[in-house]
């Protein structure tokens, strides 16, 4: 075997061994840090979220109104007929209401009548004795 | 049947870990944090400056575990991203020029000093340590992971980004200045062993 290729495995095991053995100084307490750093970015990122969400909530409300605005400008036929059938709508609802009461107001009035003429008339057959 | 209980276990924290379990997280810090700084250190940085890149290394780390498939080793991918995250912060202070020079730009040149009888243990760890760190930083990357981490020469590459002939330049070039730099050690020690 020569020199030269003794001294190159003489080199590689000197080197495995001794860089094996090599350590870096590393600072005490740099796993509690390491953590406390997650926890911090976690919560930053949670904070990121709900304010983006929240920003995300204005916009939307802003956009809204802001397509409705246009759309009168832009669309007035569409919007005017839009506007004609919810009013039509509100309208007919509000009759349907005004029916209903009237109606109900009758049916209350009727059936109390009712009520009284038929609890007379079963008093006056049976008398006490009901 | 330790060697299966002892997989079932590091499976087991594995799987924790990639679920983003803080007290497997810190015993992944307290495993490989070790080898980050050395990653930070011999790339030519500063104690201060190597712990901050050792921090973002393990939250970048922490951020991309869920993403973590197993297809390299766990301490090969921590690797490149350490070796990523000094290289930004090299080239982010224009300390870019460093990599392929030795320390302070200077070339390395010279023999370690003869020590004085035969070398101890803790002499030639120390006496090797600093002949790597007169390497060019990128040859000193790729000697540490080849003799100290014994990765083969396709994780170094992986790691550090580059060709696989390319770690073997640097390999190739850093065994050869390294035995200029350790002649008389390696010398002495055969002397000893005859």
């Amino acid at each position: 075997m020569s020199a030269d290729k003794l001294n190159k495995e003489k080199l590689d095991e000197m080197l495995g061994h001794a860089l094996r053995k090599h350590t870096e100084q590393v600072p005490a307490d740099f796993t509690d840090k390491m953590l406390r750093q997650i926890r911090e970015s976690q919560e930053q990122k949670i904070l990121a979220r709900v304010v983006l969400e929240e920003r995300l909530a204005l916009a939307g409300c802003i956009v809204l109104v802001i397509i409705a605005i246009a759309a009168t400008v832009v669309l007035p036929s569409i919007t005017g007929s839009l506007t004609q059938q919810v009013e039509g709508f509100v309208d007919k609802i509000s009759k349907a209401i005004e029916t209903i009461a009237w109606e109900l107001n009758f049916y209350t009035i009727f059936m109390g009548a009712f009520g009284f003429a038929v609890y007379y008339l079963a008093y006056l057959l049976t008398g006490d004795g009901w | 049947m330790a060697d299966e209980a002892e997989k079932k276990e590091s499976g087991g924290w594995l799987d924790k870990l990639l679920a983003g379990d803080h007290e497997a997280f810190a015993e992944f810090v307290d495993k490989y944090k070790s080898q980050v700084f050395l990653c930070c250190r011999t790339l030519g940085l500063r104690e201060d400056e190597a712990e901050d890149v050792a921090s973002e290394t393990f939250l970048a780390a922490y951020k991309a575990i869920s993403r973590y498939r197993g297809q390299a080793e766990l301490s090969t991918w921590l690797w490149s991203i350490a070796y990523r995250q000094g290289i930004n912060y090299l080239r982010k202070n224009r300390r870019m020029q460093q990599l392929l020079a030795g320390p302070d730009g200077q070339a390395a040149n010279g023999k370690q000093a003869r020590p004085a009888a035969a070398v101890q243990d803790k002499e030639q760890e120390k006496i090797v340590w600093e002949a790597v760190k007169k390497l060019p930083r990128l040859w000193a990357v790729a000697v540490i992971l080849h003799y100290r981490e014994q990765k083969s020469t396709k994780d170094i590459a992986k790691i550090m980004r580059t060709k696989q002939n390319t770690v073997k330049t640097y390999l190739f070039r850093a065994r050869k200045r390294l035995q200029e730099l350790l002649a008389d050690v390696i010398g002495e020690e055969t002397d000893v062993g005859r």
